[in-house]
């Protein structure tokens, strides 16, 4: 059986989706990145070979994502994408007649605007991390709420509180402020719901026509409380698309269908067996030039296969070609 | 026919002259009042999120009108001294309203410049009556009554009440009761008259410190003689007329001995007064009268900034007793 | 001798060196801005000062510390602050304890007098007049000759077979404009450098798309600055039209207004009709003009907090809007990291290019 292997390697999760022919989502996983992506790559392959029926053949491999470039050389990508296409992409599969995607994960969060099914605006999140799931992870942390029943708790709320802040030190002075002048949790949840949906659309919204069908997707769509404050401020229904957490591996899954049927060239995909290989990152300060560079390199085994943060072409890898 | 004045930016420095005249001329005038929480909101949403605190104010109240009124009056003020110019934000504000805003009421944008033109001012209310189809002596009458008020009010200016006081006062006939009064202290808050007097934005600043029993003079309770004639110790004179007298007052108040503390209230986002602060700074203060900056922004908690305040007041009380 | 300095600003510093050696002075050559360079500017700089004056403060710093004790900048008149970023550098510079003087060259057309008492301090070889302007032309034809070579390079970038290939035959030629002298050998030298960047090889098969770029003149002729957004985009296939170089500004600004800043002036009256200071009224005309000239996405660059291009991003929606052409801003400073912007230049990308492949099928054939 034909299959297509997507991999999202973001700053908080790695998701890999494994997609078949017809378009069945027959593996998906959603794993913590925790600061060390090639052994998450590594671990999520292995729990996905033992998941995948042993009659799947792997034909196309996308790579997307902050850590897309390393998921690549890693797994041998056929195709590296940017996680904005590769949301859009899997967006208007779901959902064809799609015109706004709101995208909230881990550290980041983007809008994408979308007409007669071609990209035509989108948004990312800046430095600040107010608009993100991360907002709500601290603020639930401090809490002391699991940040699974968070949606649940907003959901009973009927007067939210108003919690200020830009940022995410504003707002948990501000929260604490509230509480302290007795508000209830439910209510407080609730607001802070409110909060990451004004900050997101003030921030990356910001300038945008949103509208309708907007699609919600991203690990934060999960929470029923977002999804309705979304629908509050934006006064109209919101889809949470499915898969929604993985969908960015979806995404790039799609895309190396895509580009395998353009290029008709057999898969680069170094198979399940790099589960095995040792990898090793390191860095180095160039000393060639005064920019002083801070080179980021892969081994695998003793080989390096990639190269990051040059601004010459100096540690540029000459690339054995086989073709 | 109705026409609207944003409650924002310069309506602290004109609108008396600016409602009279209108009136005269038997043309409804219409503001937007003072800013509350929703309004900030609507503002916040639309301007772009770069832009400075005055601006997204700005923008909510020039929505606040959208349906209110025929026609707003957003006149493009570029240059009142022949010296200085406003910031950019001024030059291009009818712009900004016109193009940064959907479905807005046609706008009355006349330029000043006095440096282009002798009796600027004059013309360009000339033309705006002009383009009310008004007869030129009926203008002429109105603007002559303008002006009588605008000396009225800034007659009460000088007698230490604050612009927004102020322009209750010429309009409400209330008795104009004295606020300087036999109190302990007096600080001098520098600023721009729309932070200052934003009562909203500034959390009350004015009112906060006469409650310690302190009397507040701004940069508007300054005759423009002893503005004028300070020097302050940069070369090259500052571009903005609201920052060249920000500067020049400030330099006043070390000079003036019963300023006992200055307040320097910068809004978040303001590009001139990241010059202006550093130069305060900067400049000689002969009598080392206790100095702190305050900047504020759409989300201040009235908690923080009301502690900073509480803390200067003591530190400056606790000298005082020490001297 | 008295050893003086400069800003830095993308390959001009080798005109400026020439000219002020030239005129006597012994030159402390800035180096590129480096992480060192923001971190000393960061340090010493107000926190919502433009990132311009920020990475000047860094580079000031860094070549006082190399024995440099006289600087040379320009001024203005406003209302863009950077007008005033000379008194407040000194103003710093002194307090940190550097006995520094900073010439300041204000525009020659509105004030002649400053212009020539500038240049009579930095004439320490005591030239004659004639010897003076001489040299200026030398230091003008050299800028105006690594503009050229620069502007080739964004033209053979997109289509260059081997990556990287333009890069690194930009860097070879360089030097050789560097080391000409006379005008005739500062032509052949340029010459010499065209000639080799064309026989780069090119596929001229590619989609390219035109992209042009606008914004403030600091971020955008100092690569270092923007991260060396056209490198990255020329990789991905983007051939960038720069809206400003060194030799179109200070045109601008000594001479007439050329007729080229006049049609921008033209093209941004609709929307803005009034200067703003700094390059904002540029940004909105320029925009106006690639749409008008088919161009598939426009970017504008400006500093963080940058108050005319703040007016200019506000309005811009509308032009985007209005003239159909995709306009993606980046507000520069010190946070911006280049993997979320190579990121967003991506999407930026796949977006023109799906919307030109797009127009494309609907044409009849």
């Amino acid at each position: 059986m034909k299959a297509y292997l997507g991999i999202d390697v973001g700053s908080v999760s790695t998701n890999i989706a494994v997609r078949d022919e017809a378009g069945e989502i027959i593996a998906g996983l959603y794993l913590r990145t925790q600061g060390r992506p090639v052994e998450t790559i590594q671990a999520g392959l292995r729990e996905l070979q033992q998941i995948l029926p042993p009659e799947v053949e792997i034909c196309a491999v996308g790579a997307t994502g902050s850590g897309r470039y390393l998921a690549g050389v890693i797994v041998g990508a056929d195709v590296v994408k940017n996680e904005i296409t590769a949301h859009a992409v899997a967006a208007s599969y779901y959902l064809p007649d799609v015109k706004t995607i709101l995208e909230i994960g881990g550290q980041d969060s983007k809008i994408i605007i979308i007409r007669d099914g071609i990209v035509t605006d989108f948004a990312m999140n800046t430095v600040c991390a107010a608009g993100t799931g991360s907002f709500l992870d601290q603020q639930a942390s401090r809490l002391g709420i699991p940040i699974t029943q968070f949606g649940a708790l907003a959901l009973q709320s009927t007067t939210p509180v108003r919690i200020a802040g830009r940022c995410t030190v504003f707002a948990e002075s501000d929260m604490i402020h509230k509480q302290q002048m007795g508000h209830t949790l439910k209510d407080i949840v609730n607001g802070l719901c409110e909060a990451l949906v004004r900050n997101y659309l003030n921030n990356v919204g910001k300038g945008k026509e949103l509208l309708a069908p907007v699609v919600f997707q991203g690990g934060v769509a999960a929470n029923a409380g977002i999804k309705a404050a979304f629908e509050r401020a934006l006064n109209m229904e919101i889809t949470v698309s499915p898969h929604h957490d993985i969908i960015g591996a979806i995404g790039a899954a799609l895309l190396a269908k895509e580009e395998l049927e353009i290029i008709k060239k057999p898969t680069r995909f170094k198979g399940f067996t790099i589960t095995d290989l040792a990898y090793r990152t390191s860095s180095f300060e160039c000393d060639g030039c005064p920019n002083a560079c801070e080179i980021a390199e892969i081994y695998e085994e003793d080989r390096v296969i990639g190269r990051w943060g040059a601004r010459c072409p100096r540690w540029d890898i000459v690339e054995e070609s086989n073709d | 026919m109705r026409i609207g004045i944003p409650g924002a930016l310069f309506y602290y420095v004109y609108y008396p002259m600016w409602k009279v005249f209108f009136e005269q001329l038997d043309v409804e005038v219409v503001t937007s009042g003072k800013t509350t929480k929703a309004l900030i909101d609507k503002g916040v949403r639309e301007a772009l999120a770069d832009a400075c605190v005055p601006v997204k104010l700005f923008f909510g109240h020039a929505m606040a009108l959208k349906d209110k009124v025929d026609q707003l009056f957003i006149p493009r003020i570029v240059c009142l001294n022949s010296k200085t110019v406003y910031c950019p934000k001024f030059l291009a504000l009818p712009d900004m309203i016109r193009h940064g805003l959907t479905d807005m009421p046609p706008l009355i944008d006349v330029r000043i410049d006095t440096r282009d033109k002798r009796f600027a001012v004059f013309k360009a209310f000339m033309a705006v009556g002009k383009t009310l189809k008004k007869s030129t002596p009926a203008v002429l009458e109105a603007y002559a009554k303008a002006r009588i008020t605008q000396m009225k009010f800034y007659q009460l200016l000088r007698h230490g009440f604050q612009p927004a006081e102020a322009i209750d006062m010429v309009f409400s006939r209330i008795a104009a009761k004295p606020v300087l009064t036999g109190e302990q202290m007096t600080f001098a808050l520098v600023g721009y008259p729309y932070i200052i007097n934003d009562q909203y934005i500034s959390v009350d600043v004015v009112n906060r410190l006469r409650r310690f029993g302190i009397n507040v003079l701004t940069p508007d309770n300054l005759s423009p003689l002893a503005i004028a004639t300070r020097r302050y110790a940069s070369g090259k004179r500052l571009f903005w007329t609201f920052s060249d007298k920000v500067l020049r007052s400030t330099r006043y108040f070390t000079e003036h001995k019963n300023i006992d503390g200055i307040i320097h209230l910068s809004a978040f986002g303001c590009g001139p007064d990241s010059i202006v602060d550093k130069f305060i700074r900067m400049d000689d203060n002969p009598r080392n009268v206790p100095f702190m900056s305050l900047i504020i922004d759409e989300h201040s908690g009235e908690a923080g900034i009301g502690t900073r305040l509480e803390a200067f007041v003591d530190m400056v009380k606790r000298k005082k007793r020490g001297e | 001798m008295r050893k003086v300095s400069f800003p830095h600003m993308g390959e001009s510093y080798r005109a400026f060196q020439m000219v002020l050696t030239d005129l006597g002075n012994e030159v402390v050559v800035p180096p590129r801005p480096s992480r060192r360079t923001l971190n000393l500017g960061v340090q010493h700089s107000p926190e919502f000062a433009c990132f311009p004056l920020k990475i000047v403060m860094g580079t000031y710093l860094e070549v006082l510390d190399m024995g440099a004790e006289l600087l040379v900048t320009s001024g203005g008149v406003g209302p863009c602050r950077a007008g005033l970023y000379a008194e407040l550098h000194k103003k710093t510079l002194r307090d940190l304890g550097y006995p520094v003087d900073i010439i300041v060259f204000e525009p020659p057309r509105l004030h002649p007098f400053n212009f020539i008492s500038n240049v009579k301090r930095l004439n320490q070889a005591r030239l004659s007049i004639k010897a003076i302007v001489e040299c200026v032309k030398r230091g003008w034809r050299k800028v105006q000759a690594l503009d050229n070579v620069e502007k080739m390079s964004h033209l053979i970038r997109p289509e260059e077979i081997q990556k990287g290939a333009t890069t690194k035959v930009y860097k070879k030629v360089l030097p050789w404009i560097d080391g000409a002298y006379t005008i005739d050998e500062i032509v052949a030298a340029e010459a010499a450098a065209l000639e080799e960047m064309k026989k780069i090889p090119r596929d001229p098969e590619r989609l390219i798309l035109d992209l042009g770029i606008i914004g403030e003149i600091y971020v955008l002729l100092e690569p270092a600055s923007n991260l060396e957004i056209e490198e990255v985009l020329g990789n991905l296939g983007v051939r960038v039209e720069r809206s400003m170089f060194l030799t179109g500004w200070t045109r601008d600004n000594t001479w007439k207004e050329t007729t080229e800043g006049m049609t921008v002036k033209d093209a941004a009256q609709p929307y803005l009709p009034e200067l703003i200071g700094g390059h904002g009224r540029d940004s909105i005309g320029n925009t106006i003009i690639y749409a008008k000239r088919g161009f598939d996405g426009v970017i504008q660059l400006a500093p963080f907090t940058c108050i005319p291009e703040i007016v200019a991003r506000t309005i811009l929606t509308r032009v985007s809007h209005d003239y159909n052409i995709p306009v993606l801003t980046f507000f520069l400073d010190e946070q911006t990291g280049k993997a979320g912007m190579v990121t967003r230049l991506e999407a930026f990308v796949d977006l023109m290019r799906m919307k030109k492949i797009q127009a494309a099928n609907e044409k009849p054939a």
